[in-house]
């Protein structure tokens, strides 16, 4: 066996990724790798290839325990990564970049760049790579910048490669490349350990399956004996831990339309409404188009066609500052980027989008900024010392709470939670929840991005779900993570009755 | 909140060490020197609080100086009066910095770059219009606005606490101060709080435009001069006397109390060196050094605050 992991822990803070990884890959195979968003696929990756350490468990490199303290060192003993996100020099050309950080040197430092040439259009003959080895490689498609990581890995002599969902951003003919060449590096004997997400790649390209969930290995075996329907069950499990429960309210009013809605290439012909008193949650793997959803609802991207309606209106959102003024509100999945200014005081991150309403005349009128500031901070009890702290010292759960009252003080209806509970603790999440509640009760309506199938379950009253810049499916909130997975992650239209 | 003093406490300790130090450091004659000198700075420096607050800089606030002293001296050398010609100088210094701030927002560049070209511009532009040759033929009566006296004190001192009072209440008591501080802070934030991003920064580089006219005239004044090459460098030392002070150039922090007390650390250490023979190429190496620990000291008192 070429890598077997046993036992593997990680924790982040307070937060395990990682209670029991378990994984076997042969020489030779291709070894694919599941779980739903967070489930510890990328961590247990990391941890493989050096870029970080495990807290605990077993490594056994072809039959050595080994344990890689940086990328480089996983690299010297025949690892490699393909990464979702090139991490290449864009201003290097192809043959510079595989031999980036390896260069062939002549006396004096000099770098022996004929050589390299030399060698790198040899590499990319022999593979049939559709590259040059003098193109520059910002200005290759993210297909062709896989190939040069892959040439890379190669080069290094490496004996198990391992890629994190390299078709998320290939077309359907690339994608079709990339297969070729993962099976002609199998038939070299190299190890290929394959982190996706669509079903009908798993069996193009994989003999073996390790399925993941909450940081544990739950299933690892031949993929022919599994039936989709197992899969998903693996992937998402049984239990669902409620920690939060609410009441349906009849939904009032429409307050937001959105009507074939389509900005190329994220999103496809998106059609939903929005009712008053309804939390609708929005369910999807990572990359299926939510967050450009929400920001294209909230004019920070332009859309290429079809149409809004705000509380029955129909309306041309061309920025923030014109949804802002349609009553929109983007609780954004990056909070300390784009939701929170850190440096100012709560107080101030409070009335920012309302400062018309605390001015005359274009002059600040601090007291009644300060008694906004007072009754915000008591009413979603902001753990503060005084509003005039600083946001960027509260917790995440707290700061949350800021960016929410920033527009409950700015008096929207439509609010766009994009992952709202990421990053804060569960006490915190239920808070934010309690809150949620409260606006809908107050006549707003909720579109709720997440990842987490079960907040979703516990939330909202309907769920969407998105695939590939698609809505692929509008579900019950009584629906089960098995349909919502469904859905998310397998074209139902197509490939299901093939797969099964 | 001891280190957030420290410029106040390093102020009052130089005027003391000024005092027992040189005999003349405390007449009237040497305080309103240093008074005169320091308000030209000063007043820019107001100015570039603003703009640095706003996440911003500006390095062609010096030619903006130059070329609104000069074109407003032109105006009085042609008789259009005095009034006519102030008008002038703060109407170009304006149009400089909205020149700056349309550019900074409508082609997406840096600051820094948008007005390291400003700054070759306006001053081409000033040495283009009088050909490379300085204005002299003023009205003797415009040497009031930069070397007269009011109630016993500079005029200029008048000037610069009238401008400091309003660039204090335009921060801390305007919608568009709080809006300079939110977009400084964090501009994609404030952007999605729907804040007038793009107006707003233009209003910044105006206003700060037009100070520097107004700080233009007032050094034409002393000079009795329309200068096409003067204030070469007043860029640095303003922005200087912002960080000194306790403004950030990552932007959303600063205050006009502490542009005022950094710009008046640079004034009595240049006319200290003056008064105590220190040779004058010192005076950069120390005023350098200010710069560096003043700052250095700035981040410690952060960097401890966020831990």
């Amino acid at each position: 066996m070429l890598l077997q992991l046993k036992g593997i822990q990680k924790r982040f803070g307070g937060v395990v990724a990682l209670r029991d990884g378990n994984l076997g890959v042969n020489a030779g195979e291709v070894h694919l790798l599941m779980g739903e968003n967070g489930a510890g696929k990328s961590t247990l990756m990391k941890i493989v290839a050096g870029m970080q350490m495990a807290d605990g468990g077993e490594m056994l490199w072809k039959g050595q325990p080994a344990r890689f303290r940086n990328p480089s060192e996983a690299a010297r003993n025949g690892i490699a990564m393909v990464h979702q996100e090139s991490l290449l020099a864009p201003h290097l050309s192809v043959a510079e970049n595989i031999f980036l950080g390896r260069e062939e040197r002549l006396p004096l430092g000099w770098v022996n760049r004929s050589k390299m040439v030399r060698e790198a259009a040899k590499l990319i003959e022999e593979h049939r790579f559709p590259l040059q080895a003098h193109w520059r490689v910002e200005k290759l498609s993210p297909a062709g910048k896989q190939l040069v990581e892959i040439c890379r890995a190669i080069q290094q002599g490496s004996s198990l490669l391992i890629f994190d969902e390299p078709t998320s951003s290939l077309s359907e003919a690339e994608t079709k490349e990339v297969f070729r060449i993962v099976k002609a590096l199998c038939a070299r004997g190299i190890g290929v350990i394959y982190i996706t997400h669509r079903l009908e790649e798993l069996r193009v390209i994989g003999d073996r399956v390790t399925v993941l969930r909450d940081g544990q290995t739950v299933h690892s075996g031949p993929l022919g004996d599994l039936t989709t329907q197992q899969l998903i069950h693996h992937m998402v499990g049984r239990e669902v831990t409620a920690i939060y429960q609410r009441d349906p309210l009849p939904p009032g009013e429409e307050l937001l339309r959105v009507h074939n809605v389509t900005r190329a290439p994220a999103l496809h012909d998106i059609s939903f409404t929005l009712r008053s008193g309804e939390i609708v949650g929005m369910a999807g793997l990572v990359g299926a188009g939510r967050t450009e959803l929400c920001r294209a609802i909230f004019g920070v991207d332009p859309i290429d066609s079809g149409q809004i309606w705000i509380e029955g209106k129909q309306v041309k959102v061309r920025s923030p500052r014109e949804a802002v003024r349609a009553g929109v509100a983007l609780i954004p999945e990056d909070r300390q980027k784009t939701g929170l200014a850190t440096a100012l005081p709560i107080a101030y991150n409070l009335t920012m989008a309302s400062l018309p309403r605390v001015s005359r005349f274009g002059f600040l009128r601090l007291s009644t900024e300060r008694s906004i500031a007072g009754e915000y901070t008591k009413k979603l009890r902001i753990k503060a010392d005084s509003p005039k702290q600083r946001a960027g010292r509260l917790s995440g759960g707290n700061q949350q709470k800021v960016v929410i009252a920033k527009w409950l003080v700015r008096g929207a209806r439509v609010f766009l939670f994009d992952e709202p509970t990421r990053g804060i603790d569960v006490g915190a999440k239920v808070e934010v929840f309690e809150v949620m509640d409260s606006l809908v009760r107050g006549g707003a309506a909720i579109l709720m991005v997440s990842s987490e199938m079960s907040e979703l379950l516990q939330v909202a009253d309907r769920i969407l779900v998105m695939r590939q810049g698609r809505l692929t499916g509008e579900l019950p909130g009584h629906t089960t993570q098995e349909q919502i997975m469904r859905y998310a992650a397998f074209d139902m239209t197509t490939t299901e009755e093939r797969a099964e | 909140m001891i280190q957030r003093l420290l410029p106040f406490f390093t102020l009052i300790a130089l005027f003391i060490i000024l005092a027992i130090a040189s005999p003349n450091f405390l007449t009237s004659t040497n305080l309103s020197s240093v008074v005169r000198q320091t308000a030209v700075i000063n007043i820019m420096a107001l100015g570039m609080t603003l703009i640095i607050i706003s996440g911003g800089i500006d390095l062609s606030v010096g030619s903006i100086l130059a070329l609104g002293g000069l074109i407003g001296a032109t105006a009085m050398e042609k008789k259009w009066g005095i009034p006519a010609g102030i008008a002038v100088g703060l109407l170009i210094g304006t149009a400089c910095g909205f020149a700056n701030g349309l550019m900074i927002t409508s082609l997406r560049i840096n600051p820094f770059i948008v007005t390291l070209g400003t700054m070759g511009i306006f001053r081409g532009l000033a040495l283009i219009f009088s050909n490379g040759l300085p204005v002299h033929d003023i009205p003797p009566s415009f040497s009031y606005l930069g070397e007269g006296t009011l109630l016993g004190v500079p005029f200029v001192l008048w000037i610069l606490l009238f401008c400091a009072v309003l660039m204090h209440i335009l921060l801390e008591h305007t919608r568009l101060g709080r809006y300079a501080f939110s977009i400084g802070s964090n501009p994609d934030a404030a952007f999605y709080a729907g804040v007038p991003v793009r107006f707003d920064t233009i209003a910044v580089y105006s206003i700060a435009g037009l100070l520097t006219g107004l700080a233009g005239m007032i050094e034409a004044s002393r000079l009795m001069t329309g200068q096409p090459t003067g204030g070469q460098g007043y860029e640095l030392q303003a922005i200087a006397a912002v960080v000194i002070g306790g403004g950030s150039l990552r932007g959303g922090e600063g205050s006009v109390l502490g542009t005022l007390v950094g710009a008046f650390i640079m004034g009595l250490l240049s006319n200290g060196s003056d008064l105590l023979g220190t040779n004058p190429y010192w005076q950069q190496v120390i005023i350098g050094a200010v710069i560096i620990l003043a700052v250095s000291v700035d981040e410690l008192r952060k960097r401890r605050m966020s831990s």
